[in-house]
C-alpha cells in the first residue's frame, strides 16, 4: 500500500509517531490523526462491509456523520462496536477491528448477498418471514432457523461479553449560555457572551476546538483561520466564567433547556488516568443555547456511489488540510454546487491532481471555470457520473450527459481513470438539536435544505446551522447570537476580514442520477433509491412509514447523510415537493452514547444500602444479610452447616423457650407533633388516638381514601402533643407522604409537624418468657414489672448509661419489649442486652424467625395488607371506629368491599408435612394436569416449631366459614400439590396468655 | 465521640472512615472529606405566621441570626442554622442538650422541636474541587452567587435525601439520614478519587 | 422537565412526585354522599392542554405545590404552594458574574 501522507502541512504532530493495529496489522500515525486519517494515510481504502449486501466500503466523511467506516475498538477484552473511524483518535496501543465480515475484510463470504440483491430489497424480512411456513417445512421452526443466520449475516459490530471496568460519571452543570459547536460562529458567540459577563459552556465534539477553521484553509484577520481560532480559544480560557468542553457531543435537548452531552475523557489515552472516568455524561441546564452546529455535506445518489474511494468533497479537503492526507493522487469531482471546487483546490495545494470535474449544472459561473482552469482539470458541465469501477478501491468513473428534466443520463458514455471521487450534493444544516427542542424545520429552495425556523426564547442559532455557509457571515452571526443571549449586552466589534475561495453554496436541485445499478441513499442500512421507490409503489406514502419500512435513516448515524436525498427521491415518486412531503423529527441521541455513561456509577445493586445502627454487629456475628427494600436486615444468624430452615427453627424455639432479640430499627418512625397531633391521628387512623393516655402505645390501622387497608403499626403518646408513630418498614416512605399530603392539601389548618425520625432511634425487640428478667437485670432508673410497665405501657430508663425508652408490645406473641435508644448508642445497648441475656440463652434472631413467629400468631404484614384487602378481610373490623370519620371511612362500606365472597385471612396447615410456598393456590378439588378452580392463595408460609407442622397464612374465599375444612394446595409451577386443612389464622396461643404474662 | 452521657457515640462511618490521602492525590489533594459530629442536630418547625418568632427563639438560644427567605442560613464557628423548607430549620451546635433549650424557647403555640442528633449524619467536603465533586451527585447550582455562604438547599441523590449548607467559600456540610450515611460516604469517596482527597 | 418550587427554585422533575389532579374536591369528612366521594377518589380530568396538578417536592423541601402544566408541551405556566400562607419569594440568586459554569 502506498502512503498517502503529504510531505508537509496538516495539523498533526509529525515529530511523534503512534503505533496501533487494525484487523491485526500494525500501522503508524501521528498525534492529531483519527483512525480514519491514519489508515487513509497508510493507503488503506477498505474499512468495512455493508450492513445487508456486504459491499466493500471505505470512508465517506471525516466526522460524526460517517455511515461506512464503522469499527470495533478493543481495550483488553472490552469491545466497543460501531464506532466511526472518523471519531477515533489514535493512541499507542489502539486496537481496532473492521466489522460485518467473515472470514476477513478482503474475502467476505457474505458478499454473496449482492447476487441476491433483488430478493433482499425493502421489506424483505417483513414479506418473507412474517407469513406462515408453507410446503414441506410446514409446522417446523424453519423461519426461526433462518432468522439465526440472517441475524448473523446482517448487522454491524458485535458487542462483547467482558465486563467493562472503566468508570463512567454523571455531571450536572449550570450556565447562562451553552454554545454547541466551536467553529467561527460558536467561538464568536461564546466570546461575546463571556464579555457580557455570562457563564458560558462551549461544547465541541472534536478534540480540538475551532471547527471548520482548522481545515478551511481560509485566512481570517490576516492570519490562517486555524491560528485565528487558536487565539480566540486562548482568549476564552482567560475567563473564569467559561468552561470549554472539547471531545463533548451534545446529544440531547430536553424540556426546560436541559441538554445532555457526552464527554469522552479517556478514549484518546493509551491508559485511562487513575480514578478518572472514561466518559462523563453532562446534564447542562442552560439559560439559553446558541446552536452553532454547522452543516453536513450530502452525497449524491448514483450507481456505485458507495465504492471505496468515493468521498464527500469537504471530507477530502479536511483530510488534506487538517491531517495531511490525500484521498487519491488523481481525483475526479462530481458536484451539483460550487463548494466542491474549493475542495479540489485544497487538494491541489496538498499535491493531488484533479483530472475531471463533473457538474450536473448546465453551466457554471466564470469563477468556477477559472478554478477548473487553475486545476488544469477537464470541466464537464451538464454531465453526471453513472458508474464507478474498482474492487476494494476506486479505479475509474463513467460519465454521461445529464438530462435535468428527467434526472437521467444518456448519450455518449466515457470512462475516466481516477483513484478518488469527490462528491458534493450540497449542504444540510445540522438542525438536529433544534428539531429535538421542537422546532419545525423550514425548506429553503435556494439551498435545497431544511433550515431552522426563527429562534425561540430557548435557543438561537449562528453560522452554517442557519444556512449561513460563509465564514464571514458565520462570524457576524456568532457575534449577533452572543449579543442576543446576553440581552443585547456585549460590545460590538469590527468583524475580521475573511479571505476565501469564491463560490455560491446554492446547489442545483439534483440529488439523484437515475441510472442502472445500485444507488445508495442510506449507506449504513444499505437502502437504495430503488428501495425508496419500491416502498412508494407498495403504498407507503407517509414519510414516517417510509422511514420505518425501508429503515432509511434508522441506523446508528441517524440518517445524517441520507435524510434529504431520501426525501428528494420520495418526493419525486409522489410527484410532490420536498416541503409537501415533510421531514421526520430528529430524536436523541445525535450520535452514539455509551451505555456505561447512562448508568454512570449506578451498577451492581443500583441502590444505596440502608444500614441499621447494629449492622456491623450482625455481620460480625454471622448474620446472613437480606435486602428488604433498601434496608439490609439479618435473615438468620446461621451456625456452621445449618440450613435456613434449621436456623430459624432454632432461633424461634430459643425465643419461645427463653428469650430472643431482633433488630427493629428499620420500622418507620414518624414524629407527629403539635397542638393538633391527636386530632390528626384520629382522622388518619381507623381507631381513636385522642383518648390514648401519655405514656401508652396503641396499635393503629390506616386505610386509603378508597377504603382499602393501607398500613398498620403502633403509635406511642410521648407527650400531650407529641406522638411517635411507627409504620411497617416497607411503607415508611409512603405513610410519610400520605401524612404530608393531608396536612398540606386537605387540612392545612391543623398545626401538626411530621418528621421522619426512623434514623434517630435504634430499636431492639426482646421477647420470650425470660425477656422481662433480662430487662430487670440491665435496666436502671425504672421498674419494668407488670405494674410499671403493663402491656402497651412505655417507660424511660437507662441501660448501661444510655437513656432508653421501652414499650411493652409484642409481634412474636411472647412477653416482649421494644427498647429504643439514640442510634449512635444502638450497638452499645444491644451488646448490653446480649450480655444480660447470656444466663438465659438469649439469641439474636433474624427476619425468618420474626416471620415464623408472626405467622404462628396470625399477625398481618405487607403480604396481607397488599393494597387489595380491607380491614374486615383481615379480621381487623373491630378497629373501625364508629364514633368519628377517618380517611377511608366513607368508602369502606361499599358493596364490593363487604361482599361475603371476598378473600379473607385464614390459616393453612399442610397435611402431608411438606413445605408450602407463598403464592401457591388453594383448590377444592385437585387437578394436577389441568389446574383450575382457585379459591385463594398463600401469602406467607413457614415451618412452625410450636406446632411441628408446615403452616401458612392465606387469603381465601369465604374465609372463616371454611375453618376445619380440607382443601388442596395447587402450585403447578413448582409442582407442589397436596392436602391441607383450613384453620383459624391464630395458630398459636390464641388467648395471648404468653404475651400478657 | 464522648458525650455528656459518658458513653461513646458510634458513627455510622466508623469502619469505612479511613484518615489519610486517597485517590489520585499524587498531583495534590483537591478536596478534604470529614464527618462533623455536632452534639445536637435539631429541627425546628414553625407554624405558619410564627416563622419570625421561631427564628427569634433560635437566636435567643444560640445567638444565630438567621436571614429571612428560602434556604437562608447562618454559620458561626461551631454552630449552624439554615432553612430546609417553609417554616422549617435545621440547627446544629457542638454541645448536647440543644433540644431541651429549644423546647423551652419554642412553646407549642409557636412550633415544634424535633431532636435529630442521632438521626442525621453531617459530612463535610471542602476544597477547590468541592463544587465539582458535588455536581456529580446533585442537580443544583453550587456556584457561590447562586448558593451563597450560609444558605441551605434540600435536594436528593437518587434515594438519598440531602440537606446541604454552604459553610465556606469552598466548603459544604451535607446532612443525610444516618442509615444512608455509609453508602453516601463511600459514593462521595469514590467520586472524589479523581481529584485526590484527604479524609481528616 | 423542570418545576420551579416556590421555596427551592427550579429543580429537575425527578425531585418531585405527582400527587394527583388538583381539581378534586374532598367531601366533608362525615359526608355520606358516595357519588361525591366517588368523584373525589376516582374521577380525574385528562385535558389536552393546561391541567391543574398537585406535586410534592419530595426530593427537596417536601412541600406540596399547585402546578398548571400543559399536558401537550410540558410547559408549566404557574406554580404556587398549596398552603396559601406559605408564599416565599422564589430563590433569586445574586448576579452570576465570575461564577464557574
Amino acid at each position: 500500500m502506498t502512503s498517502r501522507r503529504t510531505e508537509t502541512g496538516g495539523r498533526i504532530d509529525r515529530f511523534r509517531t503512534i503505533r496501533f493495529t487494525f484487523d491485526g496489522a500494525s500501522y503508524t500515525g501521528h498525534p492529531g490523526d483519527t483512525l480514519a486519517s491514519a489508515l487513509l494515510a497508510s493507503g488503506v481504502s477498505l474499512f468495512g462491509r455493508s450492513f445487508k449486501y456486504h459491499r466493500p466500503r471505505g470512508v465517506l466523511t471525516a466526522g460524526v456523520d460517517e455511515p461506512n467506516a464503522l469499527v470495533t475498538v478493543l481495550r483488553g477484552d472490552v469491545r466497543e462496536p460501531n464506532v466511526p473511524a472518523t471519531m477515533v483518535e489514535i493512541h499507542d496501543g489502539l486496537v481496532a477491528e473492521s466489522q460485518n465480515r467473515f472470514p476477513s475484510l478482503s474475502w467476505d463470504i457474505g458478499a454473496l448477498n449482492q447476487l441476491a440483491g433483488k430478493l433482499i430489497s425493502a421489506g424483505f424480512y417483513y414479506k418473507t418471514f412474517m407469513g406462515p411456513v408453507i410446503g414441506p417445512l410446514q409446522g417446523t421452526r424453519f423461519w426461526m432457523f433462518c432468522e439465526h443466520f440472517i441475524r448473523r449475516a446482517a448487522g454491524l459490530g458485535r458487542a462483547g461479553k467482558a465486563p467493562d471496568t472503566a468508570r463512567y460519571e454523571n455531571m450536572n452543570a449550570f450556565c447562562d449560555v451553552l454554545v454547541v459547536g466551536s467553529g467561527p460562529a460558536g467561538l464568536m458567540a461564546a466570546r461575546t457572551a463571556a464579555e457580557a459577563g455570562k457563564r458560558v459552556i462551549l461544547a465541541e465534539l472534536d478534540p480540538v476546538l475551532g471547527g471548520s477553521a482548522n481545515w478551511s484553509g481560509e485566512t481570517i484577520g490576516e492570519v490562517p483561520a486555524a491560528d485565528w481560532a487558536a487565539e480566540a480559544i486562548r482568549d476564552l480560557q482567560e475567563f473564569d466564567s467559561v468552561r470549554l468542553l472539547p471531545r463533548t457531543t451534545v446529544w440531547g435537548y430536553y424540556d426546560g433547556n436541559s441538554l445532555v452531552a457526552l464527554e469522552r475523557v479517556g478514549d484518546h489515552k493509551e491508559r485511562f488516568a487513575t480514578d478518572e472516568p472514561r466518559h462523563r455524561q453532562w446534564t447542562i441546564r442552560a439559560g439559553s443555547v446558541v446552536l452553532a452546529t454547522g452543516a453536513l455535506e450530502r452525497p449524491l445518489v448514483f450507481p456505485g456511489n458507495d465504492r471505496p474511494g468515493v468521498m464527500l468533497a469537504s471530507a477530502a479537503k479536511r483530510y488534506a488540510n487538517e491531517f495531511g492526507v490525500l484521498p487519491g493522487d488523481k481525483v475526479a469531482v462530481f458536484t451539483n454546487n460550487d463548494t466542491a471546487y474549493g475542495a479540489a483546490l485544497a487538494l491541489k495545494n496538498a499535491g493531488a491532481r484533479t483530472v475531471l470535474i463533473v457538474d450536473v449544472r448546465a453551466d457554471v459561473s466564470a469563477d468556477m471555470r477559472a478554478i477548473a482552469n487553475e486545476l488544469e482539470a477537464e470541466l464537464l458541465t451538464g454531465h453526471a457520473v453513472v458508474a464507478t469501477e474498482g474492487g476494494k478501491a476506486l479505479s475509474g468513473v463513467t460519465v454521461q450527459p445529464f438530462q435535468a428534466a428527467t434526472g437521467t443520463a444518456s448519450g455518449e458514455a466515457r470512462n475516466i481513470h481516477a483513484d478518488g471521487l469527490l462528491v458534493s450534493g450540497g449542504w444540510s444544516p445540522a438542525i438536529h438539536l433544534a428539531s429535538q427542542a421542537g422546532a419545525r424545520p423550514e425548506w429553503d429552495d435556494g439551498l435545497q435544505a431544511f433550515l431552522p425556523p426563527q429562534p425561540t426564547r430557548k435557543w438561537t442559532g449562528a453560522g452554517a446551522f442557519n444556512g449561513a455557509f460563509s465564514t464571514a457571515e458565520s462570524i457576524a452571526q456568532g457575534v449577533a447570537a452572543g449579543m442576543a443571549v446576553s440581552g443585547g449586552g456585549g460590545q460590538r466589534f469590527e468583524p475580521p476580514a475573511v479571505v476565501t475561495v469564491a463560490g455560491d453554496p446554492k446547489p442545483a436541485p439534483v440529488l439523484e442520477i437515475r441510472a442502472d445499478g445500485k444507488s445508495f441513499v442510506d449507506f449504513q442500512h444499505d437502502v437504495t433509491a430503488d428501495d425508496v421507490r419500491l416502498a412508494h409503489r407498495e403504498g407507503f406514502v407517509s414519510v414516517e412509514h417510509l422511514k420505518r419500512y425501508t429503515t432509511l435513516g434508522m441506523a446508528t448515524d441517524q440518517g445524517k447523510t441520507s435524510n434529504v436525498p431520501g426525501l428528494a427521491i420520495m418526493a419525486a415518486a409522489l410527484g410532490k415537493s420536498i416541503p409537501e412531503v415533510g421531514t421526520t423529527r430528529f430524536r436523541p441521541p445525535f450520535a452514539g452514547v455509551s451505555l456505561g455513561s447512562l448508568a454512570a456509577e449506578r451498577f451492581g445493586d443500583l441502590r444505596p444500602e440502608r444500614l441499621t445502627p447494629m449492622h456491623d454487629w450482625h455481620v460480625e456475628h454471622g448474620a446472613t444479610m437480606y435486602s428488604a427494600g433498601l434496608w439490609h436486615r439479618p435473615q438468620i444468624y446461621g451456625d456452621p452447616g445449618e440450613t435456613i430452615e434449621q436456623a430459624y427453627v432454632r432461633e424461634t424455639r430459643a425465643t419461645r423457650g427463653s428469650a430472643g432479640i431482633v433488630d427493629v430499627s428499620t420500622l418507620g418512625k414518624i414524629a407527629v407533633q403539635g397542638p393538633d397531633a391527636a386530632e390528626f391521628l384520629d382522622r388518619v387512623y381507623t381507631n381513636m388516638f385522642s383518648t390514648l393516655p401519655v405514656g401508652k402505645a396503641r396499635y393503629g390501622l390506616m386505610l386509603r381514601e378508597d377504603g382499602i387497608a393501607f398500613d398498620d403499626g403502633t403509635t406511642w403518646r410521648l407527650g400531650e402533643r407529641d406522638f411517635l408513630m411507627t409504620t411497617t418498614t416497607a411503607n415508611a416512605g409512603k405513610v410519610m407522604q400520605h401524612l404530608e399530603y393531608f396536612l398540606d392539601v386537605i387540612w392545612p389548618d391543623l398545626k401538626v409537624a411530621v418528621t421522619s425520625v426512623t434514623d434517630q432511634w435504634a430499636g431492639a425487640a426482646i421477647g420470650g418468657p425470660n425477656a422481662r428478667k433480662i430487662l430487670q437485670s440491665v435496666v436502671t432508673g425504672t421498674p419494668v414489672d407488670d405494674t410499671a410497665l403493663p402491656f402497651m405501657g412505655i417507660v424511660h430508663g437507662e441501660i448501661d448509661g444510655v437513656p432508653v425508652m421501652i414499650c411493652r408490645l409484642s409481634f412474636s406473641g411472647e412477653m416482649a419489649f421494644e427498647v429504643y435508644c439514640g442510634a449512635d448508642w444502638g450497638t452499645h445497648v444491644w451488646e448490653a442486652l446480649m450480655q444480660a441475656g447470656k444466663p438465659y440463652g438469649l439469641v439474636p434472631y433474624g427476619l425468618e424467625a420474626l416471620g415464623t413467629m408472626r405467622i404462628e400468631k396470625g399477625h398481618v404484614t405487607g403480604a396481607e395488607i397488599d393494597g387489595r384487602t380491607t380491614a374486615r378481610d383481615l379480621h381487623l373490623g373491630w378497629m373501625l371506629s364508629k364514633k368519628k370519620p377517618f380517611i377511608g371511612s366513607a368508602m369502606m362500606d361499599r358493596e364490593g368491599l363487604i361482599a361475603s365472597d371476598r378473600l379473607q385471612l385464614v390459616g393453612i396447615v399442610a397435611l402431608d408435612n411438606r413445605p408450602l410456598s407463598g403464592g401457591a393456590h388453594i383448590v377444592e378439588e385437585l387437578h394436577e394436569g389441568n389446574p383450575h378452580g382457585s379459591i385463594g392463595y398463600l401469602t406467607a408460609c413457614c415451618y412452625s416449631p410450636s406446632l411441628g407442622k408446615y403452616i401458612a397464612l392465606a387469603l381465601l374465599e369465604g374465609g372463616k366459614a371454611r375453618h376445619g375444612k380440607r382443601a388442596f394446595v395447587s402450585d403447578p409451577l413448582r409442582k407442589r400439590f397436596g392436602p391441607v386443612e383450613i384453620v383459624s389464622h391464630h395458630f398459636f396461643d390464641p388467648e395471648g396468655t404468653r404475651m400478657h404474662g | 465521640m464522648a458525650s455528656r452521657i459518658g458513653v461513646e457515640r458510634l458513627s455510622p462511618l466508623e469502619p469505612v472512615y479511613r484518615s489519610g490521602s486517597h485517590g489520585r492525590f499524587e498531583d495534590g489533594v483537591e478536596v478534604a472529606l470529614s464527618e462533623i459530629r455536632p452534639g445536637s442536630i435539631v429541627q425546628v418547625t414553625a407554624w405558619p405566621g410564627e416563622e419570625q418568632s421561631a427564628a427569634a427563639a433560635i437566636r435567643a438560644v444560640t445567638g444565630l441570626n438567621m436571614p429571612d427567605g428560602p434556604g437562608g442560613g447562618v454559620v458561626a464557628s461551631d454552630q449552624h442554622a439554615f432553612g430546609i423548607a417553609p417554616g422549617k430549620f435545621i440547627v446544629t451546635v457542638e454541645s448536647e442538650g440543644l433540644v431541651a433549650a429549644l423546647v423551652n424557647a419554642i412553646p407549642p403555640a409557636m412550633g415544634a422541636v424535633t431532636d435529630l442528633s442521632h438521626g442525621r449524619t453531617i459530612i463535610r467536603i471542602e476544597g477547590p474541587k468541592a463544587e465539582w465533586v458535588l455536581a456529580k451527585f446533585f442537580a443544583i447550582d453550587f456556584a457561590l452567587p447562586a448558593f451563597p455562604l450560609g444558605a441551605g438547599r434540600s435536594t436528593s441523590h437518587h434515594d438519598i435525601f440531602a440537606q446541604i449548607q454552604r459553610t465556606g467559600a469552598d466548603r459544604f456540610d451535607i446532612c443525610v439520614f444516618r442509615s444512608f450515611a455509609r453508602s453516601f460516604w463511600k459514593a462521595l469517596c469514590h467520586a472524589s478519587a479523581e481529584v485526590g482527597y484527604e479524609v481528616q | 422537565m423542570l418545576i420551579t418550587c416556590p421555596y427551592c427554585g427550579a429543580r429537575d422533575v425527578s425531585e418531585f412526585t405527582y400527587q394527583g389532579d388538583g381539581n378534586r374536591q374532598r367531601p366533608a369528612p362525615n359526608s355520606q354522599d358516595l357519588d361525591a366521594w366517588n368523584d373525589y377518589v376516582y374521577d380525574r380530568l385528562n385535558p389536552a392542554g393546561d391541567h391543574n396538578e398537585i406535586w410534592q417536592h419530595s426530593g427537596g423541601c417536601r412541600t406540596h405545590i399547585r402546578v398548571v402544566r400543559n399536558t401537550l408541551t410540558h410547559e408549566i405556566s404557574a406554580v404556587q404552594p398549596v398552603r396559601p400562607e406559605t408564599k416565599p419569594s422564589p430563590v433569586k440568586p445574586a448576579g452570576r458574574r465570575g461564577a464557574r459554569p
